[in-house]
């Protein structure tokens, strides 16, 4: 009895939670389906007469002139960091984790420092930076920044390089393998799984963020997703029906990578909380 | 072995030079310009920077009063999420526990981490606002209008509006590292302890508890520093007003600098985020060793 009591009661809980989590989310998707007078005389917690839906919001975020190339930009920004983040983050984690020189505490010390830096707050001396090197207002400032200052990748791989034994090295080497050889051919290669979490993490995280294209790149043509959904809202006040269409299509890329690649998602924001 | 030891050297120096070039350009150098400039006043733009010494400090303590309502503020969204802790370790324990469905809740449950962040500060926004908005209409049909509030632009009430969505965004990603954590005790304790008789609220307390203190300890970091630098969902929904009732501190430093254009007194204010977060780490840290000491 109290078993099934138990039962009851965890699928009891469930359903609110997923009822309080789902519950915002399909409101603005009911409301993305909304005509002007809809929103006046159907209540915003339902859908309007199946018959009544209209996709005229969509069309309208659609045809707006920006949208295309704020998934172009946003798209560019995350391959290019990317492709430099899982570059220099796997070949600096095997350096510090399997070398021993001079400067090593040092520069692990800097490493970790720059993981402490507090987000945000950065960006007020960042900004003169790069100004300076004629970056602003072009998609090399979120690049370049995301590069340099975004640096999990560091903590996992070294985490992964720990696990490699040091014998794969060390034969390789008394085969006569250089050590690029032994990194691009043999470690990197054990890597995968690491960079695979890495690379869907980070283009989730990379895609979402608001501040540093919103702050590096103002001009109209360099909107990233999210940015072009804040200029998106603030020329549409006060109609919710577009906006919400609006708020539906910038989701669903990430939305898209969360269903297809959950797994990798979870070991990723684990990475760091669990086993060390 | 010397050839070795100059192909290593080359090594390490061909691998290592560009990422510590673009750390000491774009972390290392602005984290020490922002102590520089502390010290100055200047309005981010002009030629001129005067030295001032300690007084932007002096005005941060003593001629702020936002800055430290914006702070309270940030106790507040601490407090609220500490509260919470609790409530998500009890979620991941039962979502651990044998149930049909766990997946699906789970993958729900984390969902609000990762879509747009943008994306859900306006449809809160939607979803509070005074005209159409859901929630009082929730109320509506609840026969509860008369709890009907400006949710967002009465400064008693903002505040607790946005502690909401963030809890509705961030709560999912402790849960799923309670999930892992819980899942990382080993089996074979758990199996002993059940055919010794110990009920499940026993066997979390004195096994599933004590193997994640690692992971209790990253969610009160994260928690912390978490809450001290919240930005996106009050910058996105409210611009930190009504006037400054929902800033908080990491808000009011951006604003000081990029609005206000007062560099000096905004890189203060950062240097005392920096410092915050560095004394909290380093609290973190001591308390382990103080408690083995014991």
């Amino acid at each position: 009895m109290k078993k099934v009591f138990m039962q009851g009661l965890k699928y009891v809980i469930s359903i609110l939670i997923i009822l309080v989590i789902i519950g915002p989310l399909l409101v603005v998707l009911f409301t993305s389906f909304k005509t002007k007078e809809h929103m006046v005389t159907v209540s915003p917690l339902l859908l309007p007469d199946f018959s009544e839906i209209t996709l005229e919001n969509y069309r309208d975020v659609f045809s707006s002139k920006y949208l295309l190339s704020a998934f172009k930009n946003t798209a560019f920004i995350v391959l290019v960091s990317l492709f430099f983040n899982i570059i220099f983050g796997s070949i600096t984690a095997y350096a510090l984790e399997r070398f021993h020189f001079k400067l090593k505490r040092i520069i692990v010390a800097l490493f970790f420092l720059g993981m402490m830096i507090p987000t945000f707050v950065m960006e007020i001396s960042r900004f003169k930076v790069i100004g300076s090197l004629g970056l602003y207002n072009t998609l090399g400032a979120p690049i370049i920044i995301y590069i340099a200052s975004d640096l999990m990748q560091l903590y996992i791989y070294r985490q992964f390089i720990k696990g490699i034994p040091i014998e794969l090295d060390e034969s390789a080497l008394l085969d006569g393998c250089g050590y690029y050889r032994i990194f691009s051919k043999i470690i990197f290669p054990l890597l995968a799984p690491a960079t695979a979490t890495l690379v869907i993490i980070k283009s989730v995280n990379i895609i979402n963020d608001m501040y540093i294209p919103y702050l590096y790149m103002p001009s109209t043509r360099l909107k990233t997703l999210s940015t072009f959904l804040m200029s998106y809202a603030s020329a549409q006040q006060g109609s919710w029906q577009i906006l919400a269409a609006a708020i539906v299509v910038v989701m669903i890329p990430t939305l898209s990578i969360y269903i297809f690649f959950q797994k990798y998602i979870f070991e990723g924001v684990s990475a760091g909380a669990v086993k060390s | 072995m010397k050839m070795i030891e100059k192909k290593q050297k080359r090594f390490l120096v061909v691998s290592l030079l560009i990422p510590v070039i673009l750390l000491l350009i774009f972390v290392v150098y602005p984290a020490i310009n922002l102590i520089q400039t502390s010290f100055l006043e200047w309005d981010g733009i002009s030629q001129v920077k005067e030295y001032v010494g300690i007084q932007n400090y002096i005005n941060m303590f003593t001629n702020s009063p936002n800055l430290w309502l914006s702070l309270r503020n940030n106790g507040l969204y601490l407090v609220f999420h500490m509260i919470m802790i609790p409530i998500e370790l009890s979620i991941a324990v039962m979502l651990n526990s044998k149930m049909k469905g766990r997946g699906i809740v789970k993958s729900i449950i984390f969902l609000p981490f990762v879509i747009s962040g943008v994306g859900i500060s306006y449809a809160f926004a939607y979803f509070f606002s005074p005209v159409n908005g859901a929630f009082n209409e929730i109320l509506n049909v609840c026969n509860l209008d008369t709890f009907i509030r400006n949710w967002l632009s009465d400064p008693k009430i903002v505040n607790f509006t946005l502690i909401f969505v963030s809890i509705w965004r961030f709560s999912g990603y402790h849960v799923i590292l309670f999930i892992s954590g819980l899942k990382s005790v080993s089996p074979e304790l758990l199996e002993a302890a059940e055919i010794d008789g110990a009920n499940s609220l026993q066997r979390l307390r004195a096994i599933q508890l004590p193997s994640m203190a690692l992971v209790m300890d990253f969610v009160l970091f994260d928690c912390i520093r978490g809450t001290l630098q919240h930005f996106e969902i009050p910058f996105v929904m409210t611009q930190g007003g009504p006037g400054y009732a929902s800033s908080t501190f990491t808000l009011y430093t951006i604003d000081t600098a990029f609005k206000f254009n007062d560099f000096g007194m905004a890189s203060t204010m950062a240097v005392a985020i920096m410092i915050m977060v560095m004394m909290i780490y380093l609290i973190k840290n001591m308390i382990p060793k103080l408690l083995k000491k014991r």
